[in-house]
């Protein structure tokens, strides 16, 4: 017979898995730190009038988007720079139909131009509703430039060009960890009070599982972009044999047992904590959506569009969601243009224009314009030379934020030299070193959404290797400043 | 219809909060043994089976309950006749018999078939092929074929070595059908086979944009795709860092992992995979000259593969030849991977966390790698010796392990909706199976060969938040598990068994008489369990079901939960016995001692 018993209580398994939890994130293992925790988590966070909401609506651009055919530099001299690297990946600035569209920007000499699919974008950008980050890219500290690079002695993110590792930190913005959580996650971990309703993440996913909503306490509710008041949840049931008094008695007793009970295997509990939210969810879902109405702002057939119109839709019922902050998160796939990169994007981009376009008019119609920000992350940039007639993968580029929020009409960061022999260029295929982080980004974003500025090393554990903030243990060096996108 | 005050969502509730939430003290039994053909008892007290080491001359037979869960992990899908096989034969000759069976199908051949009858159908030579096709002819294979360890060992395979449908080329059944038979052929063969097969087959060609890679042009300023020459070494073959045989990463002094690869050796190999075009083309850069094309290995082209010396891994060089051979460079090259000594315990662990537990022990990597090192004869990359090695290790087949809370795997939800077509005798009048599972994916988020990228449906190493993550463990199948996912898989079971549609059947071509398949429409059968469904034998319903799904482990509480929701049904007529047993089996494959494979 083979029989064994192997018990564990609860509480000693709660006991070890917090320890376990901070061990796991070691760089939050200083004493300073553990103590920023306990005290982000005390520190409660006030809703300042019933008119008080913020959103941020997060785009990923799965694969690694070719920024640098996204926005151009048009400088003489730097475009020619372009137009020698890039060669026949190159847009033609003189071509007819355009290739590219002047932005309205003029940064002491340095012009740009976004891809012609993108006629939206720009006027967003020339509106003030749109901005770009130039050469934006993974960092755990800062890197002067390729020669600094190359004599070692920094800090690389994980497996540099491989898309499992930058696509993740991209959304965990902790370059030297696989198993940290999420940005997104990380911020609801600590504002999760600020919305009313427990039943109900602060994140909702319009793609399934994502590692940027995951934080240590909060796990995203997933919904798609046909998700209605009428197929939410559990089908097929005639309603007469639903029995509310009955299901509420069973819920009751069973979330009583379990606390008082023990845990046994991990897939188990794991899978029952999954379960629990999701049904709990479902239900405030199902009510909320009940009281959608339809949007006057057309949106196309493509995926991303639908996927924000449906998050509009959620948008217009967030105080039926208790909503006061909203992290949404979906992808958009395919960017992974080892082929035809011109061709791939020509078809693509104007998707990501139109959504882009759209959404911004369903904010203004909801009256939400000022209170959402809509900003794209991919895994990396691509190589600046051409594979045949595709690029590999690479590393810093280029990303835009949108919404009332921003101050637009900028490109924020250096948009860096596109030259083979330019200071950042890493290797003869054209891989940019990014001067930006994604750490300084992110940054701006949390405190406009209300995380205290002692809080930002819980969000952003490795900001303070490029400028202080309040928890920072050592003065970080000179040079950087936040980017200042609010 | 009877009426009744109980939900079947309370129900899912209840199962959910009571057998996660109680958690049970894990007590339960998969004795090594017991005397080959017992019938299993009824179980009033318990739900346990008796266990009984029994040793005959063949060494320990397994009970039916470890049968059960054996099968589950070396099949896809079993039903009650195939444990009773296994406790007949005892696992390891199963093993055997299974290995020496050959393969028994081309998927090829039947996309072919269908393509055929389009064609006479249409009476129109030149009508084009059908992704459908390519489904299929995968349910054909699955439904009427017996090399079940071989299915099972295609299926983790093609979760290795991905190519997907959302791809450039993601309607071209030729492609995929193809593309598989490459699993079929060398599940029990050598990796080295595989490895050739997979780098020389147009369908990899093309989704990691090798196919058409000419070598660099310093006038144009182009340099060779390094999409492949990443992905082969990354997921197919060696991972990211330097491993000991046992799976963990070798430390440098610092106690830093050690990367196999940087980018300097994936511009190498980007060297290697160029000159490759369609077999059926004499000129570089053409494209496919028609369906057929996947079915030919890519042709090399001197001409266009990058001259000169390239320098792999573990200071290995390929020499400059003169004149040009690519084939000889792409030799070298598989050879080199090859022989890293990463490639056994990575495609070891990975293969041991599809069939048994996600988070092996390095003991259990270290046994199974030094098979795939060595099969005793000499040889490295013996995958019939290697798969005989995980499913008959101790930490697969001891009951002990069971009981490690932190033992086990999510099963993966499309081989949960798989099983329920084996475990319940799906047929078909005809015996020709139509099924392009359309609304599995949209309700389990899988089926094969539809991942979103070359990263597979979910990580090897990927953590849900929670205890897994706080003990330093991985869940992969987790990844694909979230309020879409486990709501649609409910609502799939409703629709494959209570509702009764197993499969999604369409038109072969537009204007196919439907009437003129409907004997190639699936139904399940459940008149073996239907029998017991009433008051008097509801034990003897439950115990089957928890032996043939559950492998034994549904705890008492949840069996007593089942039997009290279906004893809220009448059982007046066989239509109210029908209801009872849909029930049962709905709330056993929604229940986590299922779900969760241990």
């Amino acid at each position: 017979m083979c029989r064994k018993k192997r018990k564990i209580s609860r509480r000693s398994f709660i006991g070890e898995a917090s320890c376990a939890a901070l061990g796991s994130t070691a760089f939050l293992s200083s004493a300073l730190n553990l103590g920023m925790i306990n005290t982000a988590a005390a520190r409660p966070h006030i809703i300042g009038n019933p008119n008080d909401y913020k959103s941020m609506v997060c785009i990923l651009l799965a694969g690694g988007a070719d920024t640098h055919n996204v926005l151009v530099p048009t400088e003489t001299s730097e475009y020619q720079d372009y137009l020698n690297t890039r060669s026949s990946l190159a847009l033609d600035i003189n071509a007819n139909p355009p290739e590219l569209l002047d932005l309205n920007y003029n940064n002491a000499g340095q012009t740009f131009a976004v891809h012609a699919g993108m006629p939206d974008v720009k006027t967003m950008f020339d509106n003030g509703d749109l901005a770009f980050i130039a050469n934006i890219g993974t960092l755990i500290e800062p890197i002067a430039d390729a020669n600094d690079y190359f004599n070692g002695g920094n800090q690389l993110p994980l497996g540099l060009y491989s898309h499992s590792d930058q696509i993740m930190q991209w959304q965990t913005s902790v370059p030297q960890s696989r198993s940290a959580v999420g940005v997104g996650g990380r911020m609801a971990d600590l504002l999760y009070d600020m919305n009313t309703l427990d039943n109900i993440s602060m994140n909702i996913s319009l793609d399934g599982r994502n590692r940027f909503q995951a934080g240590n306490t909060i796990v995203e509710y997933a919904i798609n972009n046909t998700t209605s008041a009428q197929n939410i949840g559990f089908d097929g049931f005639p309603s007469w044999w639903s029995d509310q008094g009955f299901l509420s008695a069973v819920k009751d007793s069973a979330i009583g047992s379990m606390v008082e009970d023990n845990y046994a295997n991990i897939f188990h509990e794991t899978f029952g904590d999954l379960s629990r939210q999701n049904i709990q969810s479902n239900a405030i879902f199902e009510t909320a959506l009940a009281n959608v109405t339809p949007l006057s702002t057309t949106f196309s057939p493509t995926r991303l569009s639908q996927d924000l119109k449906k998050i509009a839709e959620v948008m217009s019922v967030r105080s039926h969601l208790g909503a006061n902050r909203q992290i949404f998160f979906t992808t958009f796939g395919g960017w992974d243009h080892h082929d035809n990169v011109l061709g791939n994007q020509a078809v693509m981009l104007p998707m990501l224009n139109d959504a882009l376009n759209e959404f911004n008019d369903a904010m203004a119609e909801l009256g939400i314009h000022d209170d959402v920000i809509t900003f794209t992350i991919s895994d990396f940039a691509r190589t600046l030379t051409s594979n045949g007639n595709g690029s590999d993968h690479a590393w810093g580029g280029n990303q835009m934020i949108m919404g009332g929020p921003i101050t637009g009409n900028t490109i924020y960061g250096e948009y860096p030299s596109l030259a083979l022999n330019g200071p950042l260029n890493l290797s003869d295929r054209g891989r940019i070193l990014p001067k930006v982080s994604v750490d300084e980004f992110y940054a701006d974003i949390a405190l406009w959404f209300g995380v205290s500025p002692n809080d930002l090393d819980y969000i952003l554990p490795n900001l303070c290797n490029f400028y202080s903030t309040s928890g920072c243990p050592v003065d970080p060096p000179s040079g950087y400043t936040p980017l200042g996108m609010f | 219809m009877p009426r009744n005050t109980i939900t079947l969502f309370a129900l899912f509730w209840l199962l959910t909060y009571s057998i996660i939430g109680l958690g049970q003290i894990e007590t339960y039994v998969l004795g090594q043994g017991n005397y080959q053909g017992t019938v299993i008892q009824s179980s009033h007290e318990s739900g346990e089976s008796q266990a009984v080491n029994t040793l005959s001359d063949d060494g320990f037979l397994p009970n039916l309950n470890a049968a059960s869960r054996f099968l589950s992990q070396a099949t896809l899908g079993h039903n009650y006749e195939d444990i009773e096989a296994v406790a007949d034969m005892g696992i390891e000759d199963w093993i055997d018999a299974e290995i020496a069976k050959p393969v028994s199908f081309s998927l090829m051949d039947k996309v072919i078939e269908y393509h055929d009858y389009r064609r006479d159908s249409l009476n129109d030579p030149e009508a084009g092929q059908s992704i459908r096709f390519w489904d299929y002819a995968w349910w054909q294979y699955h439904m009427t074929s017996d090399d079940a360890l071989r299915q099972r060992i295609a299926f983790a395979l093609s979760e290795i070595m991905v190519i997907s449908r959302f791809s450039g080329f993601g309607n071209e059944s030729y492609a995929f059908a193809s593309y598989y038979d490459i699993f079929m052929n060398h599940a029990f063969g050598n990796f080295r086979d595989l490895l050739q097969d997979v780098t020389y087959h147009p369908a990899m060609g093309n989704y990691l944009t090798y196919l058409n890679n000419p070598k660099s042009d310093t006038i144009e300023g182009t340099f060779p795709d390094e999409n492949y020459a990443r992905e082969v070494m990354q997921l197919f073959t060696i991972g990211l860092y330097e491993l000991n045989n046992d799976g963990t990463p070798v430390l440098d002094t610092s106690g830093n992992a050690i990367p196999t690869y940087t980018n300097v050796e994936i511009s190498e190999f980007s060297k290697i995979f160029t000159g490759l075009s369609w077999g059926d083309r004499t000129e570089f850069f053409k494209g496919a000259l028609n369906d057929s094309s996947y079915l030919i290995t890519m042709n090399m082209f001197d001409d266009y593969h990058e001259p000169g010396v390239k320098n792999l891994l573990n200071g290995f060089q390929v020499p400059d030849r003169n004149p040009v051979d690519g084939n000889a460079d792409i030799s070298n090259a598989l050879d080199n991977l090859f022989a890293h000594q990463n490639v056994g315990p990575f495609i070891s662990k990975i293969l041991i966390q599809r069939l048994i537990t996600s988070n092996p022990s390095p003991e259990y990597i270290d046994r199974v790698a030094t098979v795939f090192n060595d099969n005793g004869m000499g040889v490295r990359g013996d995958m019939a010796a290697t798969v005989k090695a995980i499913l008959l290790d101790d930490e697969a087949r001891r009951c002990e392990n069971i009981d490690d809370i932190n033992y086990g795997r999510l099963r993966e939800p499309f081989i949960r909706y798989f099983q329920i077509n084996k475990a319940f005798d799906a047929s078909t009048l005809s015996g020709n199976y139509r099924n392009d599972m359309n609304y599995v994916q949209i309700f389990v988020q899988q089926k094969p060969n539809t991942s979103p990228s070359v990263f597979n449906f979910f990580q090897n190493d990927y953590q849900p938040i929670g205890p897994i993550e706080q003990g330093g463990f991985v869940a992969p199948e987790f990844q694909i598990t979230n309020s879409q996912s486990i709501t649609g898989y409910i609502n799939g079971l409703y629709e494959w068994i209570i509702d009764e549609n197993i499969a999604d059947e369409y038109d072969l071509f537009s204007g196919e008489d439907n009437d003129g398949y409907a004997d190639e429409i699936s139904t399940i059968d459940i008149s073996d369990e239907q029998m017991y469904a009433d008051d008097a034998y509801l034990h003897q319903l439950i115990d089957r079901l928890n032996l043939i799904l559950a492998h034994g482990l549904l705890t008492p509480m949840t069996e007593q939960v089942i039997i009290d929701a279906v004893k809220e049904f009448e059982q007046a007529d066989a239509d109210d016995l029908e209801l009872r047993t849909k029930l049962a089996i709905y709330l056993v494959l929604s229940s986590p001692e299922y779900l969760i494979h241990r």
